[in-house]
């Protein structure tokens, strides 16, 4: 459950195929009465299911860990759970990356091509992300300026983002109403 | 018109079959279960494709993988009737017998499924949402701020499958809009087995105009959940999912 790995990952493309198609060749089609259907002792199959069994305790052991390393006091999503998990979690991670890096990139493309006074579109990231210097340099690579935006984002949260999560910030907070 | 009788269907001996088609489509060119040749046995206005039986017929990977592509073959002529795997007919006249009794019925169902495929959803749930469903979640959350607090092997398990059981019912909901949304693209469905991790598991009877249509919703579908949701597509596939099991009624009964 937890997490799914696409059957092309986990076998060859034609096993993938044939692993999707099984119950239905198996289970389903017709049968004619008269007709004589051995019965298929010792299925020699590749039934490779590579789902994680959901009910385990190891899977929920997994789970917690995921949690427990999420910041419960940031709105964050969980990066940890596709680094545990891998699969197609992680591609999928993997793939917002790529798209991030390619906005980056339609990004600079802009920079050169627009002329200096066009405003850029918006659509792209609000406008809090993107410090108006990091608009004007057209010479810092799409990565450099993704890892810059992260950590601009990450300064801006960081009073809450210490570890400790959940009690220290409401410990602060709480002498500071007091007062 | 290809009356093609090779070795197999002449000769004495139990034939696989593979399935029915409507009489006059090209014998398949792909080699059969157990590397057999495939032929024709034709009666009746239909067909079978047919080989000589393996000995001991057993779901071995290349005679699975047999078994689909000689019914794609003839899929890519016209509608078929899909035999399960390694239905096998002691004689050929038996077989024929069985066409001509039958042949009504079979016609009706090939002319049921004419001109549609049998495209095949599952879904499997992922768990990407699950930062999001502890932070929604009161309970979720006093639960894991509670194995933080006191960290352990108890605390751990309970917080995890609290997690594994809100994880899987956002898939299930997950799953049944995807259902609703794509049971009114078919013209029938037939229902898998579900279990724990897979949460959608049905076939679709889709005319094969609308296939296009279909698979854009799919990925629309797969967009929109693709944090709680894994859907694949599997086909388009012999209409293994829209034969009547048992066509042969008892002859009297018709």
């Amino acid at each position: 459950m937890i997490t799914t790995y696409e059957d092309e990952v986990v076998c060859a493309p034609r096993a993938g195929t044939l692993y999707d198609v099984l119950e239905l060749i198996l289970d389903r089609g017709m049968v004619i009465d008269v007709f004589v259907r051995v019965s298929l002792v010792g299925i020699e199959i590749l039934k490779v299911d590579a789902r994680i069994v959901v009910a385990s305790v190891d899977t929920y052991l997994r789970f917690a860990e995921a949690c427990n390393r999420l910041d419960l006091e940031r709105d964050v999503r969980s990066k940890t759970v596709p680094e545990l998990f891998g699969g197609p979690v992680a591609k999928a991670v993997g793939r917002t990356g790529a798209r991030r890096t390619a906005r980056s990139l339609t990004d600079k493309v802009r920079d050169v091509l627009a002329p200096p006074e066009q405003d850029l579109p918006e659509e792209d990231l609000p406008a809090e992300d993107l410090p108006a210097e990091d608009v004007r340099d057209g010479v810092r690579t799409p990565a450099g300026r993704e890892r810059e935006r992260r950590a601009a984002r990450h300064q801006r949260r960081s009073p809450a983002a210490r570890p400790g999560g959940e009690a220290r910030p409401r410990a602060r907070r709480r002498p500071a109403a007091e007062e | 018109m290809p009356t093609l009788a090779p070795p197999a269907v002449t000769g004495l001996g139990t034939l696989y079959v593979y399935g029915i088609a409507a009489a006059g489509v090209r014998a398949p060119r792909a080699t059969g279960v157990a590397g057999s040749p495939v032929g024709l046995l034709t009666e009746s206005g239909l067909c079978a494709a047919v080989s000589p039986a393996p000995e001991r017929p057993r779901a071995r990977r290349r005679d699975l993988l047999a078994h689909q592509a000689v019914l794609e073959e003839l899929v890519a002529q016209g509608p078929v009737l899909p035999m399960r795997f390694a239905v096998l007919t002691p004689r050929p006249d038996a077989l024929r017998a069985q066409l001509r009794s039958d042949a009504a019925h079979l016609k009706r169902q090939l002319d049921d499924i004419a001109g549609c495929v049998e495209l095949n959803v599952k879904g499997t749930v992922v768990a990407d949402c699950l930062a999001e469903l502890v932070r929604r979640d009161e309970q979720l959350r006093t639960l894991a701020l509670r194995a933080r607090r006191r960290p352990g092997y108890d605390a751990d398990v309970r917080l995890g499958e609290a997690l594994a059981k809100a994880v899987r019912r956002e898939a299930r909901r997950a799953a049944r809009e995807v259902l609703a949304r794509l049971t009114p693209l078919a013209v029938r469905t037939a229902d898998g087995p579900l279990d724990d991790g897979r949460v959608l598991s049905t076939s679709f009877l889709v005319r094969a105009d609308d296939e296009p249509g279909f698979r854009r919703e799919v990925a629309a579908r797969a967009r929109a959940h693709r944090d709680r949701l894994a859907l694949g597509v599997t086909g388009p596939l012999p209409c293994y999912s829209f034969v009547e099991a048992r066509p042969a009624s008892r002859p009297a009964g018709r």
